[in-house]
């Protein structure tokens, strides 16, 4: 009895917070996509326009985000049945998008015109306890092109 | 190569759908699955459970655990009432009652494997009629008989075995898993005390020509759980209202002379000797 208390609670506390958060940190996501914009986030290895005058810098941008009790029990229902884990999706999309958002701000800061060769990595952060606690850790880098002054 | 900027459109990578709506659709699936399949395993178990010779269950260390509190040094006439119902109730062969007594503040009585019954005086302590003991005592007898306490620990077990083999406890649905299989398990074992109230009922019927024993028992119950408002679904035992209501409709239908609703109506009442000790016990108890 008191152990479905507990789990009832900590599934509406996950949804609830979990939701919350969820929803405002798209909303912010996308105001700070809105307004780097200007900055161009591109995958190629080559500098796109190979001009002389642009300094080159090292530019990252890391961000961990936990996984809640409500996305973290669904998606042990969904280890049983199989399908789109999606409560997960949502999670490692606002994970990267912030991670890029990152670069972009960093790359804003140098004064860069735009960011190439960017790199996305994905780490798991759980001390072995997989599914007891469980954190996403999205690191993105990239190099920004910064105009020279000279 | 022209390079240009678009705003990326949104949902490529997310669900618009509720995740709620996939909360309940995969939770009620897994509910669902695991209630008949556990309905099924203790169906199974049960045929074979049928099968385990009562002394088989002797051998079961059961009283071992009961050892270092029990004191069967009981009083006579606790001795001579268990005697009573055990010789009306016709056991089969080899079914030997021992009944237990526990100088404990407990409000309970079980039956368990090997044919023993153990009373505490938490619960005798609440009693003012034989016609109560004896249906603590009849109830308990017709688990026996009805071998409940064997069923109850096959299903335990074998229930158990599959749960820890398929779920891990660091999983998180184990909880879900498991809390449902348990709520699964209870609504057979509230069965078995419904299937015992009718027994006990009988018993009581045939010993006092009347059951108004099994009403002031459960009186006594609901007065002991009005602090607390129950829900069934929860509880290994039934609503005390519900088992009223099924002990009533027994009753009024082995009833051959219409009774009074005088609740205490031709009971006998516990003999002042008996009273005493019980206040004795609890004294030396503290």
């Amino acid at each position: 009895m008191i152990d479905l208390i507990i789990f009832v609670t900590l599934l509406a506390v996950g949804y609830g917070f979990g939701q919350y958060a969820e929803k405002q940190h798209y909303a912010s996501i996308r105001k700070r996509e809105l307004y780097l914009r200007s900055i161009p986030v591109i995958a190629s290895r080559i500098p796109p326009h190979g001009n002389p005058n642009y300094d080159s810098q090292l530019v990252s941008g890391s961000v961990v985000i936990s996984v809640d009790y409500f996305k973290r029990f669904i998606a042990g229902l969904r280890n049983l049945v199989g399908g789109r884990v999606t409560s997960y999706e949502a999670l490692l999309d606002r994970a990267r998008r912030e991670a890029i958002l990152r670069v972009k701000r960093e790359a804003k800061n140098l004064g860069a015109e735009m960011v190439f060769n960017i790199k996305l990595e994905t780490a798991s952060i759980h001390k072995g306890k997989g599914n007891t606690i469980g954190s996403v850790e999205v690191l993105a880098y990239g190099t920004a092109l910064i105009p020279n002054s000279q | 190569m022209e390079y240009s900027n678009p705003k990326i459109p949104e949902g490529i990578n997310t669900s618009e759908e509720s995740p709620l709506k996939e909360f309940f659709i995969l939770t009620s699936g897994l509910v669902l699955v695991v209630v008949l399949v556990v309905s099924l395993v203790v169906y199974l178990v049960d045929i074979f459970a049928d099968r385990i010779p009562f002394e088989w269950e002797k051998n079961i260390p059961v009283n071992m655990l009961l050892d270092d509190k029990a004191n069967d040094d009981q009083p006579l006439y606790l001795q001579n009432v268990s005697k009573r119902i055990v010789n009306t109730m016709s056991l089969p062969d080899g079914m030997d009652i021992t009944v237990h007594y526990i100088n404990d503040d407990t409000v309970n009585a079980f039956a368990t494997l090997g044919g023993h019954i153990v009373l505490f005086r938490g619960l005798l302590e609440k009693l003012k009629y034989e016609d109560e003991l004896a249906m603590i005592i009849s109830h308990e007898v017709a688990h026996i008989e009805n071998r409940h306490p064997i069923h109850s620990a096959s299903q335990a077990l074998i229930v158990g075995l599959i749960l820890s083999a398929i779920t891990s406890s660091e999983d998180i649905v184990s909880g879900l898993v498991g809390s449902s299989s348990m709520l699964t398990m209870m609504s057979f074992s509230r069965e078995y005390e419904y299937e015992s109230d009718a027994k006990a009922v009988k018993t009581l019927i045939s010993l006092y020509g009347h059951a108004e024993g099994a009403r002031g028992l459960f009186n006594i119950f609901k007065r002991e759980s009005e602090q607390s408002q129950p829900v069934e679904f929860l509880n290994t035992h039934p609503l005390t209202t519900n088992r009223i209501l099924k002990a009533e409709s027994i009753a009024s239908q082995l009833r051959d002379n219409n009774t009074t609703d005088n609740v205490h109506h031709g009971m006998t009442p516990l003999p002042k000797e008996f009273i005493n000790w019980l206040q004795y016990e609890a004294s030396s108890d503290k």
